[in-house]
């Protein structure tokens, strides 16, 4: 018998023979349950992990952005009015993400006292500044809160983070205030007007523009009046009131034994331009620059009225500012020497 | 001669009981396999929803996100003013405990603490949605002056959140 015969014989008996064959199946559907099974289940896993790392990326996202988000909020200031504290403050986004603001809060230190604002809706793209200043201040009602107050404050982002409001200038301005004296002039606002008499009232000319004042053209007649720039930086952040002493005065170096003198004193300027007769205080309050006019060559008290004033030497002359008033409750008087001008014709 | 063999087979008994028996046996053997089939996938999709739940905790979990805007200490108030700035909604405030920042110790534990809006209204829900700022105040409470304390809040779903401050 050959072999070959002999395997076809082996494979028909293999073939008829049915024993077994429930185990067959049995196995086969085995096989199927765990694959359908396992196939399942490791792909829903999958989707179930994919789902939480999904998740964390997304966490991690925000935490980056909420790292990466850099915002400077610089220059501000306090001003304390019937319990209410304005803010001013110049923003400036110096992150790569958009800043969203809601909330200011500002606590009042002296009296451990605070108050919040959860109105604000200000959006900041990357690398935009804005200053907030004036009737734009954001107002946070706190009791019994004062100028005088020293106060703290930050903002609150959509991301959570807290930004702390800096005094980055003011610090360097109250440390020379402490120093040399608490008003401060900007040198860029010192202007002159010729006064002319139009009716009753004596008026300056070109008002409100007026002219560089370092350059003076004096008029044959008439008078000069000078316009400076004030900010009140007392530490205290008390109000200032200047006195009708106040003065505005030059001295030309006619001769060396004998200089000379010419002197303006300060007066009111209505918003048309038109030079009060008489002379009401004038308020310095803290941080908030004052334009203050000098004019009258008699000092404004008693029966004084105005009188226009020119100068009465032309040349190079060195001008000082003496201040005479008050500082909060205690008189106050301050000399700045702080221009020169030239004065032809 | 084939249709005769086949004729012949026909008609034979010999073997007719061990057909049936292998169909009977086959058939037990399918039901039981569908049977298993079955459970296995009702126990397997059970495993599933346990996992899943498992999952979406852990998920709503790391969406939570609360941030203190400021915790203020007086006369035995402690105030503090939160912000949910986390991906997801029903942040609720379960435990806060208050302790030694320095070394730990803990000073109190307040439960469930009743969430109000800044302007001092309970919040109806109880609970902070995404952006929503509330505040709880923590009474009676007896803190040392100029000492840190760190305030922990646990939420609703197991996050934790710290923050520290000075009285």
């Amino acid at each position: 018998m050959s072999t070959h015969s002999s395997l076809r014989k082996d494979l028909r008996k293999l073939i008829a023979n049915t024993k077994g064959f429930s185990s067959v199946i049995g196995t086969t559907f085995m096989v199927l349950v765990m694959l359908v099974l396992a196939t399942s289940i490791f792909l829903w896993t999958l989707s179930q992990n994919t789902e939480y790392f999904q998740s964390v990326k997304e966490k991690n996202q925000l935490e980056v952005d909420r790292l990466n988000e850099k915002l400077s909020a610089e220059n501000v200031n306090y001003t304390a009015s019937d319990d209410v504290v304005s803010v001013e403050v110049d923003l400036k986004n110096e992150g790569p993400l958009s800043v969203h603001l809601t909330t200011l809060w500002v606590l009042d230190t002296t009296i451990r006292k605070y108050g919040f604002n959860d109105t604000l809706n200000i959006n900041l793209q990357p690398g935009e500044k804005l200053s907030i200043k004036g009737t734009e201040a954001i107002k946070v009602v706190i009791e019994n809160a004062d100028n005088t107050h020293v106060f703290s404050s930050w903002f609150i982002t959509t991301r959570g983070n807290a930004v702390p409001l800096e005094k980055e200038g003011g610090l360097i301005v109250a440390q020379v205030s402490a120093g040399i004296g608490s008003i401060a002039m900007d040198f860029n606002r010192f202007k002159y007007y010729n006064v002319s008499k139009v009716g009753s009232s004596y008026i300056l000319n070109n008002y409100p523009q007026g002219s560089a004042g370092y350059v003076v053209i004096q008029p044959a007649s008439g008078g000069i009046a000078f316009q400076v720039a004030l900010t009140n930086y007392d530490p205290s952040k008390r109000n200032i009131t200047l006195y009708s002493g106040s003065v505005l005065f030059t001295i030309f170096p006619v001769m060396p034994q004998q200089p000379r003198g010419s002197m303006w004193y300060i007066v009111n300027v209505n918003a048309n331009g038109v030079i009060s007769n008489t002379y009401t205080p004038v308020n310095l309050t803290y941080g908030i620059e004052t334009s203050v006019f000098f004019a009258s060559a008699v000092e404004l008290k008693g029966s004084n009225t105005f009188t226009p004033a020119l100068a009465s030497y032309s040349g190079t002359a060195p001008v000082n500012l003496a201040l005479i008033g008050s500082l909060g409750n205690d008189y106050y008087g301050q000399n700045i020497p702080f221009v020169s001008i030239y004065i032809q014709g | 001669m084939n249709l005769k063999k086949a004729r012949k087979r026909l008609h034979e008994r010999c073997a007719i009981s061990a057909v049936i028996s292998n169909v009977i046996l086959a058939g037990a053997v399918i039901t039981v396999s569908f049977v298993v089939l079955f459970w296995a996938q009702y126990r397997s999709s059970a495993y599933n929803e346990q996992y899943s739940e498992a999952m979406n905790a852990d998920i709503a979990k790391l969406k939570e996100r609360l941030a203190f805007e400021y915790v203020f200490y007086d006369k035995a108030n402690l105030t503090v003013y939160l912000l949910n700035c986390g991906t997801i909604d029903n942040v609720t405030v379960q435990t806060v405990y208050i302790y030694f920042s320095g070394n730990g110790t803990l000073v109190k534990v307040f439960s469930s603490p009743t969430l109000k809006q800044f302007n001092g209204a309970p919040i109806t829900d109880q609970d902070l949605d995404k952006g929503e700022e509330g505040c709880f105040v923590l009474s009676p409470l007896s803190l040392e002056t100029g000492v840190n304390y760190s305030v922990r809040v646990i939420t609703g779903r197991g996050s934790t959140f710290e923050y520290t401050f000075i009285t």
